[in-house]
Protein backbone atom coordinates (compact mmCIF):
# COMPACT_ATOMS: atom_id res chain seq x y z
CA UNK A 1 0.00 0.00 0.00
CA UNK A 2 2.88 2.55 -0.41
CA UNK A 3 3.07 4.66 -3.68
CA UNK A 4 5.78 7.17 -3.86
CA UNK A 5 5.28 11.01 -3.57
CA UNK A 6 6.56 11.15 -7.32
CA UNK A 7 3.63 8.92 -8.28
CA UNK A 8 1.22 10.84 -7.07
CA UNK A 9 2.68 14.02 -7.88
CA UNK A 10 2.77 12.70 -11.46
CA UNK A 11 -1.03 11.56 -11.26
CA UNK A 12 -2.15 15.07 -9.87
CA UNK A 13 -0.35 16.69 -12.78
CA UNK A 14 -2.33 14.26 -15.28
CA UNK A 15 -4.98 14.83 -14.00
CA UNK A 16 -5.58 18.40 -14.55
CA UNK A 17 -3.50 18.30 -17.76
CA UNK A 18 -5.84 15.47 -19.24
CA UNK A 19 -9.04 17.95 -18.31
CA UNK A 20 -7.81 20.70 -19.94
CA UNK A 21 -6.94 19.10 -22.99
CA UNK A 22 -10.10 17.50 -23.29
CA UNK A 23 -12.44 20.29 -22.75
CA UNK A 24 -10.00 22.72 -25.01
CA UNK A 25 -8.67 20.84 -27.60
CA UNK A 26 -10.84 17.77 -28.23
CA UNK A 27 -14.14 18.89 -27.30
CA UNK A 28 -13.54 21.23 -30.59
CA UNK A 29 -12.84 18.41 -32.49
CA UNK A 30 -15.05 18.15 -35.42
CA UNK A 31 -15.56 14.54 -37.02
CA UNK A 32 -18.56 14.41 -39.05
CA UNK A 33 -21.06 14.93 -35.68
CA UNK A 34 -20.28 10.85 -34.80
CA UNK A 35 -17.29 11.12 -33.38
CA UNK A 36 -16.40 12.37 -30.02
CA UNK A 37 -12.75 11.18 -28.18
CA UNK A 38 -13.09 11.20 -24.95
CA UNK A 39 -8.98 10.82 -23.85
CA UNK A 40 -9.52 11.87 -20.33
CA UNK A 41 -10.10 8.85 -19.43
CA UNK A 42 -6.15 7.57 -20.03
CA UNK A 43 -6.30 9.45 -16.00
CA UNK A 44 -8.18 6.28 -14.66
CA UNK A 45 -6.50 3.90 -16.95
CA UNK A 46 -3.25 4.72 -15.62
CA UNK A 47 -3.53 4.85 -12.22
CA UNK A 48 -1.07 2.47 -10.58
CA UNK A 49 -2.70 -1.18 -9.67
CA UNK A 50 -1.86 -0.77 -5.55
CA UNK A 51 -4.01 2.87 -5.54
CA UNK A 52 -6.39 2.79 -2.39
CA UNK A 53 -10.25 1.37 -3.98
CA UNK A 54 -11.67 4.24 -2.29
CA UNK A 55 -9.56 7.10 -4.06
CA UNK A 56 -9.79 4.99 -7.40
CA UNK A 57 -13.98 5.84 -7.26
CA UNK A 58 -13.28 9.21 -6.23
CA UNK A 59 -10.91 10.54 -7.95
CA UNK A 60 -12.71 9.13 -11.04
CA UNK A 61 -15.50 10.98 -9.80
CA UNK A 62 -14.08 14.62 -9.62
CA UNK A 63 -12.26 13.94 -13.11
CA UNK A 64 -15.50 13.28 -14.41
CA UNK A 65 -17.13 16.50 -12.70
CA UNK A 66 -14.12 18.50 -13.78
CA UNK A 67 -14.87 17.99 -17.43
CA UNK A 68 -18.97 18.60 -16.63
CA UNK A 69 -18.18 21.63 -15.02
CA UNK A 70 -16.79 22.91 -18.88
CA UNK A 71 -19.05 21.22 -21.01
CA UNK A 72 -22.17 22.18 -18.43
CA UNK A 73 -23.53 18.57 -18.39
CA UNK A 74 -22.98 17.90 -14.55
CA UNK A 75 -22.88 14.54 -13.57
CA UNK A 76 -22.70 12.85 -17.02
CA UNK A 77 -19.05 12.55 -17.13
CA UNK A 78 -18.78 12.07 -13.54
CA UNK A 79 -21.36 8.92 -13.49
CA UNK A 80 -19.74 7.55 -16.56
CA UNK A 81 -16.15 7.69 -15.24
CA UNK A 82 -17.58 6.14 -11.51
CA UNK A 83 -18.70 3.14 -13.34
CA UNK A 84 -15.66 2.92 -15.10
CA UNK A 85 -13.71 3.19 -11.97
CA UNK A 86 -15.85 0.39 -10.14
CA UNK A 87 -15.50 -2.15 -12.96
CA UNK A 88 -11.67 -1.40 -13.27
CA UNK A 89 -10.57 -4.14 -10.41
CA UNK A 90 -13.04 -6.83 -11.82
CA UNK A 91 -11.88 -6.06 -15.76
CA UNK A 92 -8.54 -6.40 -14.28
CA UNK A 93 -8.78 -9.97 -12.62
CA UNK A 94 -10.81 -11.12 -15.04
CA UNK A 95 -8.16 -10.09 -18.24
CA UNK A 96 -5.20 -11.25 -16.04
CA UNK A 97 -3.40 -15.01 -15.33
CA UNK A 98 -1.63 -13.90 -12.17
CA UNK A 99 -3.96 -10.71 -10.60
CA UNK A 100 -2.03 -10.74 -7.66
CA UNK A 101 1.41 -10.85 -9.56
CA UNK A 102 0.84 -8.00 -12.06
CA UNK A 103 4.71 -6.93 -12.80
CA UNK A 104 5.08 -2.85 -12.46
CA UNK A 105 3.40 -0.30 -10.75
CA UNK A 106 0.92 1.43 -13.29
CA UNK A 107 -0.84 -0.57 -16.31
CA UNK A 108 1.28 -0.01 -19.32
CA UNK A 109 2.30 -2.28 -22.56
CA UNK A 110 5.87 -2.34 -21.61
CA UNK A 111 4.84 -4.20 -18.58
CA UNK A 112 2.02 -6.38 -19.30
CA UNK A 113 2.45 -6.76 -23.27
CA UNK A 114 0.03 -5.85 -25.97
CA UNK A 115 -2.14 -8.24 -26.03
CA UNK A 116 -2.99 -7.61 -22.19
CA UNK A 117 -3.30 -3.84 -22.79
CA UNK A 118 -5.51 -3.72 -25.84
CA UNK A 119 -7.81 -6.21 -23.54
CA UNK A 120 -8.14 -3.90 -20.76
CA UNK A 121 -8.13 -0.07 -22.97
CA UNK A 122 -10.83 -1.87 -24.68
CA UNK A 123 -12.86 -3.27 -22.47
CA UNK A 124 -12.52 0.19 -20.20
CA UNK A 125 -13.04 2.72 -22.95
CA UNK A 126 -16.22 0.62 -23.99
CA UNK A 127 -18.11 0.72 -20.55
CA UNK A 128 -17.33 4.55 -20.53
CA UNK A 129 -18.48 5.21 -23.57
CA UNK A 130 -21.82 3.19 -23.90
CA UNK A 131 -22.20 4.60 -20.12
CA UNK A 132 -22.11 8.46 -21.55
CA UNK A 133 -23.76 8.14 -24.80
CA UNK A 134 -26.71 6.30 -23.79
CA UNK A 135 -27.09 8.92 -20.97
CA UNK A 136 -26.34 11.81 -22.98
CA UNK A 137 -28.76 10.50 -25.06
CA UNK A 138 -31.64 9.29 -21.96
CA UNK A 139 -34.18 7.80 -24.75
CA UNK A 140 -33.86 4.41 -26.71
CA UNK A 141 -36.06 5.85 -29.93
CA UNK A 142 -32.06 6.20 -31.28
CA UNK A 143 -30.71 3.22 -29.83
CA UNK A 144 -28.79 2.22 -33.56
CA UNK A 145 -27.77 5.44 -34.14
CA UNK A 146 -25.95 5.98 -30.68
CA UNK A 147 -24.55 2.68 -30.90
CA UNK A 148 -22.91 4.02 -34.15
CA UNK A 149 -21.22 6.73 -32.29
CA UNK A 150 -20.20 4.92 -29.57
CA UNK A 151 -18.59 2.34 -31.73
CA UNK A 152 -16.84 5.20 -33.48
CA UNK A 153 -15.79 7.27 -30.78
CA UNK A 154 -14.43 4.21 -28.46
CA UNK A 155 -12.16 3.67 -31.84
CA UNK A 156 -11.02 6.82 -31.71
CA UNK A 157 -10.29 6.94 -28.08
CA UNK A 158 -8.64 3.71 -28.16
CA UNK A 159 -6.55 4.92 -31.23
CA UNK A 160 -5.02 7.80 -29.27
CA UNK A 161 -4.48 6.21 -25.85
CA UNK A 162 -2.59 3.83 -27.71
CA UNK A 163 -0.36 6.35 -29.78
CA UNK A 164 0.13 8.44 -26.27
CA UNK A 165 1.39 4.95 -25.04
CA UNK A 166 3.93 4.63 -27.26
CA UNK A 167 5.04 8.46 -27.56
CA UNK A 168 5.53 8.70 -23.65
CA UNK A 169 5.76 5.51 -22.16
CA UNK A 170 6.95 2.34 -23.88
CA UNK A 171 10.91 3.63 -24.15
CA UNK A 172 10.70 5.02 -20.96
CA UNK A 173 13.15 3.64 -18.37
CA UNK B 1 -23.46 -2.39 15.98
CA UNK B 2 -19.65 -4.19 15.49
CA UNK B 3 -20.98 -6.66 12.91
CA UNK B 4 -22.74 -3.53 10.59
CA UNK B 5 -19.57 -1.41 10.78
CA UNK B 6 -17.49 -4.73 10.13
CA UNK B 7 -20.19 -5.35 6.90
CA UNK B 8 -19.99 -2.03 5.53
CA UNK B 9 -16.20 -1.94 5.66
CA UNK B 10 -15.52 -5.33 4.13
CA UNK B 11 -18.24 -4.30 1.00
CA UNK B 12 -17.02 -0.24 1.10
CA UNK B 13 -16.60 -0.46 -2.23
CA UNK B 14 -19.52 -1.06 -3.48
CA UNK B 15 -21.20 1.48 -1.20
CA UNK B 16 -19.00 3.80 -1.76
CA UNK B 17 -19.58 3.30 -5.88
CA UNK B 18 -23.78 3.01 -5.00
CA UNK B 19 -22.99 6.49 -3.32
CA UNK B 20 -21.07 8.43 -5.59
CA UNK B 21 -22.88 6.81 -8.83
CA UNK B 22 -26.47 7.69 -7.49
CA UNK B 23 -25.20 11.32 -6.41
CA UNK B 24 -23.87 11.94 -10.34
CA UNK B 25 -26.88 10.55 -11.40
CA UNK B 26 -29.10 12.64 -9.03
CA UNK B 27 -27.19 15.51 -10.56
CA UNK B 28 -27.27 14.66 -13.75
CA UNK B 29 -31.32 14.31 -13.48
CA UNK B 30 -31.87 17.67 -11.53
CA UNK B 31 -29.89 19.90 -14.14
CA UNK B 32 -31.89 18.36 -16.97
CA UNK B 33 -35.35 19.23 -15.29
CA UNK B 34 -34.12 22.51 -13.45
CA UNK B 35 -31.58 24.36 -16.24
CA UNK B 36 -31.40 27.75 -13.73
CA UNK B 37 -30.18 25.53 -10.65
CA UNK B 38 -27.85 27.59 -8.62
CA UNK B 39 -24.85 25.00 -9.37
CA UNK B 40 -25.64 24.95 -12.81
CA UNK B 41 -24.74 28.71 -12.56
CA UNK B 42 -21.82 29.17 -10.44
CA UNK B 43 -20.35 26.46 -13.47
CA UNK B 44 -21.20 28.92 -15.89
CA UNK B 45 -19.19 31.31 -14.39
CA UNK B 46 -16.11 29.25 -13.54
CA UNK B 47 -16.11 27.67 -17.29
CA UNK B 48 -17.31 31.48 -18.59
CA UNK B 49 -13.68 32.82 -17.97
CA UNK B 50 -11.83 30.28 -18.68
CA UNK B 51 -13.41 29.78 -22.27
CA UNK B 52 -13.19 33.39 -22.58
CA UNK B 53 -9.61 33.10 -22.36
CA UNK B 54 -9.00 30.68 -24.37
CA UNK B 55 -11.04 32.32 -26.82
CA UNK B 56 -9.36 35.24 -26.86
CA UNK B 57 -6.53 33.44 -28.39
CA UNK B 58 -8.15 32.13 -30.96
CA UNK B 59 -10.25 34.86 -31.81
CA UNK B 60 -6.83 36.11 -33.36
CA UNK B 61 -7.42 33.45 -36.20
CA UNK B 62 -10.31 34.64 -37.47
CA UNK B 63 -10.15 38.77 -37.19
CA UNK B 64 -9.97 38.78 -41.30
CA UNK B 65 -13.08 37.30 -41.95
CA UNK B 66 -14.77 39.27 -38.68
CA UNK B 67 -13.74 42.18 -39.99
CA UNK B 68 -15.55 41.44 -43.67
CA UNK B 69 -18.42 40.47 -41.92
CA UNK B 70 -18.63 43.42 -40.12
CA UNK B 71 -18.10 45.96 -42.61
CA UNK B 72 -20.83 43.94 -44.74
CA UNK B 73 -22.86 44.25 -42.13
CA UNK B 74 -22.19 48.22 -41.69
CA UNK B 75 -22.80 48.86 -45.01
CA UNK B 76 -26.21 47.15 -44.77
CA UNK B 77 -27.12 49.48 -42.09
CA UNK B 78 -25.78 52.59 -43.32
CA UNK B 79 -28.33 52.12 -46.30
CA UNK B 80 -30.82 51.76 -44.21
CA UNK B 81 -30.28 54.85 -42.34
CA UNK B 82 -32.97 58.52 -43.07
CA UNK B 83 -30.30 59.86 -45.05
CA UNK B 84 -30.35 57.74 -47.68
CA UNK B 85 -33.35 57.99 -48.80
CA UNK B 86 -34.69 60.25 -51.33
CA UNK B 87 -36.97 62.74 -50.07
CA UNK B 88 -39.39 63.66 -52.44
CA UNK B 89 -41.56 65.57 -49.42
CA UNK B 90 -41.34 67.01 -46.39
CA UNK B 91 -42.00 63.50 -44.80
CA UNK B 92 -39.37 62.89 -42.59
CA UNK B 93 -38.10 58.81 -42.05
CA UNK B 94 -38.16 58.56 -37.92
CA UNK B 95 -36.97 55.18 -35.99
CA UNK B 96 -38.24 56.30 -32.71
CA UNK B 97 -42.19 56.15 -33.88
CA UNK B 98 -44.63 57.72 -31.79
CA UNK B 99 -47.61 55.57 -33.36
CA UNK B 100 -45.38 52.59 -33.98
CA UNK B 101 -44.67 51.34 -30.70
CA UNK B 102 -40.94 49.29 -30.32
CA UNK B 103 -41.39 45.72 -30.02
CA UNK B 104 -38.13 44.24 -30.23
CA UNK B 105 -34.86 44.78 -29.10
CA UNK B 106 -31.13 43.78 -30.21
CA UNK B 107 -28.03 42.91 -28.36
CA UNK B 108 -25.16 41.92 -29.78
CA UNK B 109 -22.86 39.23 -28.16
CA UNK B 110 -19.82 37.21 -28.68
CA UNK B 111 -19.74 33.68 -28.87
CA UNK B 112 -17.20 32.31 -26.02
CA UNK B 113 -17.77 28.83 -26.43
CA UNK B 114 -19.96 26.58 -29.25
CA UNK B 115 -20.10 22.98 -30.47
CA UNK B 116 -21.73 21.36 -33.46
CA UNK B 117 -20.28 17.79 -33.03
CA UNK B 118 -22.23 16.73 -29.62
CA UNK B 119 -25.96 15.15 -29.73
CA UNK B 120 -26.89 18.11 -27.73
CA UNK B 121 -24.91 21.42 -28.81
CA UNK B 122 -24.91 24.71 -26.22
CA UNK B 123 -23.36 28.19 -26.68
CA UNK B 124 -21.75 30.32 -24.51
CA UNK B 125 -21.78 34.06 -25.25
CA UNK B 126 -20.18 37.20 -22.89
CA UNK B 127 -23.54 38.91 -21.90
CA UNK B 128 -25.55 38.26 -19.26
CA UNK B 129 -27.86 39.27 -16.38
CA UNK B 130 -26.27 42.74 -16.31
CA UNK B 131 -26.93 43.34 -19.78
CA UNK B 132 -30.72 42.53 -19.26
CA UNK B 133 -30.75 39.14 -20.78
CA UNK B 134 -32.81 36.25 -19.65
CA UNK B 135 -34.46 33.00 -20.10
CA UNK B 136 -36.33 31.76 -23.26
CA UNK B 137 -34.99 34.61 -25.36
CA UNK B 138 -34.04 33.94 -28.88
CA UNK B 139 -30.74 33.81 -30.55
CA UNK B 140 -30.25 35.17 -33.78
CA UNK B 141 -27.41 35.64 -35.90
CA UNK B 142 -28.15 38.32 -39.53
CA UNK B 143 -32.13 36.86 -39.63
CA UNK B 144 -31.16 33.78 -38.98
CA UNK B 145 -31.87 31.20 -36.25
CA UNK B 146 -29.06 30.26 -33.96
CA UNK B 147 -31.22 28.87 -30.66
CA UNK B 148 -32.58 30.13 -26.87
CA UNK B 149 -31.31 31.17 -23.61
CA UNK B 150 -31.11 28.42 -21.05
CA UNK B 151 -29.40 29.78 -18.45
CA UNK B 152 -27.73 33.18 -17.27
CA UNK B 153 -25.22 33.87 -14.79
CA UNK B 154 -24.23 38.03 -14.00
CA UNK B 155 -21.58 38.06 -16.94
CA UNK B 156 -22.60 35.04 -19.66
CA UNK B 157 -25.48 33.35 -20.83
CA UNK B 158 -25.88 29.83 -21.75
CA UNK B 159 -28.20 29.14 -24.97
CA UNK B 160 -29.49 26.00 -26.29
CA UNK B 161 -28.20 25.76 -29.77
CA UNK B 162 -30.81 24.07 -32.30
CA UNK B 163 -28.64 21.50 -32.47
CA UNK B 164 -30.14 20.22 -29.64
CA UNK B 165 -32.39 17.34 -28.87
CA UNK B 166 -34.37 19.36 -27.13
CA UNK B 167 -34.95 22.04 -29.44
CA UNK B 168 -38.25 22.29 -31.52
CA UNK B 169 -38.64 25.27 -33.40
CA UNK B 170 -42.30 26.71 -34.50
CA UNK B 171 -41.87 27.17 -38.87
CA UNK B 172 -43.65 27.55 -41.49
CA UNK B 173 -44.09 27.65 -45.51
CA UNK B 174 -42.57 30.98 -46.75
CA UNK B 175 -45.04 30.27 -49.85
CA UNK B 176 -47.92 29.19 -48.38
CA UNK B 177 -47.88 29.90 -44.36
CA UNK B 178 -48.54 25.95 -43.76
CA UNK B 179 -46.98 25.62 -40.11
CA UNK B 180 -44.35 22.88 -39.49
CA UNK B 181 -41.78 21.56 -37.01
CA UNK B 182 -38.37 22.00 -36.91
CA UNK B 183 -36.05 19.52 -34.98
CA UNK B 184 -31.92 18.45 -35.44
CA UNK B 185 -31.79 14.40 -34.82
CA UNK B 186 -28.06 14.30 -34.58
CA UNK B 187 -25.50 13.71 -37.49
CA UNK B 188 -24.76 16.05 -40.04
CA UNK B 189 -25.08 19.75 -38.55
CA UNK B 190 -25.75 21.14 -41.68
CA UNK B 191 -28.84 19.70 -41.79
CA UNK B 192 -32.34 19.50 -39.71
CA UNK B 193 -35.44 17.57 -40.07
CA UNK B 194 -39.04 19.25 -40.94
CA UNK B 195 -41.83 17.28 -38.76
CA UNK B 196 -45.50 17.24 -39.64
CA UNK B 197 -46.01 18.65 -42.78
CA UNK B 198 -49.53 18.51 -43.83
CA UNK B 199 -50.13 16.18 -46.71
CA UNK B 200 -52.09 18.53 -49.03
CA UNK B 201 -48.99 20.46 -49.41
CA UNK B 202 -46.87 20.06 -52.24
CA UNK B 203 -43.31 20.35 -51.32
CA UNK B 204 -40.34 21.43 -53.42
CA UNK B 205 -36.49 21.35 -53.21
CA UNK B 206 -35.23 24.98 -52.23
CA UNK B 207 -38.70 25.62 -50.52
CA UNK B 208 -37.83 28.47 -47.90
CA UNK B 209 -38.84 27.71 -43.89
CA UNK B 210 -39.18 30.72 -41.88
CA UNK B 211 -40.38 31.21 -38.08
CA UNK B 212 -44.22 31.06 -37.13
CA UNK B 213 -44.06 34.02 -34.87
CA UNK B 214 -46.10 31.21 -32.89
CA UNK B 215 -43.46 30.97 -29.76
CA UNK B 216 -42.62 33.49 -27.58
CA UNK B 217 -38.82 33.14 -28.48
CA UNK B 218 -38.60 33.85 -32.34
CA UNK B 219 -40.19 36.81 -34.14
CA UNK B 220 -42.02 35.93 -37.21
CA UNK B 221 -39.85 35.51 -40.70
CA UNK B 222 -36.81 34.58 -39.90
CA UNK B 223 -35.06 32.07 -41.47
CA UNK B 224 -34.42 28.52 -40.71
CA UNK B 225 -33.49 26.84 -43.68
CA UNK B 226 -34.69 25.05 -47.42
CA UNK B 227 -35.77 22.09 -48.17
CA UNK B 228 -33.27 19.53 -49.52
CA UNK B 229 -35.33 16.38 -49.06
CA UNK B 230 -38.79 14.51 -47.86
CA UNK B 231 -40.86 11.36 -48.02
CA UNK B 232 -44.03 11.09 -48.80
CA UNK B 233 -45.55 8.60 -46.45
CA UNK B 234 -48.96 7.07 -47.34
CA UNK B 235 -49.61 5.32 -44.00
CA UNK B 236 -48.98 8.90 -41.98
CA UNK B 237 -51.24 11.63 -41.44
CA UNK B 238 -48.24 14.08 -42.29
CA UNK B 239 -45.15 14.05 -44.09
CA UNK B 240 -41.42 14.12 -43.60
CA UNK B 241 -38.66 16.30 -44.74
CA UNK B 242 -35.17 17.69 -44.26
CA UNK B 243 -33.49 21.03 -44.17
CA UNK B 244 -30.37 22.61 -45.47
CA UNK B 245 -30.24 24.94 -42.21
CA UNK B 246 -29.66 28.75 -43.34
CA UNK B 247 -27.21 29.42 -40.48
CA UNK B 248 -23.34 27.75 -40.80
CA UNK B 249 -23.76 26.69 -36.90
CA UNK B 250 -19.65 25.64 -37.16
CA UNK B 251 -18.77 29.45 -37.47
CA UNK B 252 -20.60 31.43 -35.31
CA UNK B 253 -18.79 34.68 -34.14
CA UNK B 254 -21.07 37.19 -33.04
CA UNK B 255 -24.91 36.55 -32.42
CA UNK B 256 -27.60 38.73 -31.24
CA UNK B 257 -29.99 38.66 -28.52
CA UNK B 258 -33.81 39.19 -29.33
CA UNK B 259 -35.29 40.94 -26.11
CA UNK B 260 -39.15 41.09 -26.82
CA UNK B 261 -40.24 43.79 -25.02
CA UNK B 262 -43.90 42.94 -24.94
CA UNK B 263 -43.10 39.55 -23.86
CA UNK B 264 -44.26 40.25 -19.90
CA UNK B 265 -47.79 41.66 -21.50
CA UNK B 266 -48.37 39.00 -23.69
CA UNK B 267 -47.72 36.52 -20.19
CA UNK B 268 -49.70 38.77 -18.60
CA UNK B 269 -52.66 38.22 -20.78
CA UNK B 270 -52.03 34.51 -20.68
CA UNK B 271 -51.82 34.32 -17.21
CA UNK B 272 -55.04 36.54 -16.96
CA UNK B 273 -56.77 33.96 -18.67
CA UNK B 274 -55.68 30.91 -17.01
CA UNK B 275 -56.59 32.84 -13.99
CA UNK B 276 -60.30 33.20 -14.52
Amino acid sequence: MDISSRTVFLNIIRFFFLIFFQVLILNNLNLGGYVNPYFYILFILLLPFNTPKWLLLLSSFLLGLGVDIFTNTIGLNAAACVLMAFSRPFVITIISDAPDSLIGDTPSIKNQGLKWFLYYVISMVLIHHFALFYLEIFRFSEFFNTLLRVLLSSAFTIGLILICEYLFYYNRK
Amino acid sequence: MGNLFDFLRKHYFYFLFLLLESFSLILLVNYNEFQGSSLYTASNTVSGSVNKIFNGISEYFSLRKTNQVLIEELAKLHSRLPETYYKTDTTRHFYNDSIKALAYKYISAKVISNSTNKRNNFLMINKGRLQGLENHMGVIIGNKIVGQIVSVSPHFSWIMSMLNKDSRISGKFKKNNQLVNVEWNGGNYRKGQVKEIPKHVVIMKGDTIITSGNSDIFPEGLLIGTMCDYTISPDENFNHGELLFSTDFNSLGYVEVIIDIMRKEKEDLKASFNMR
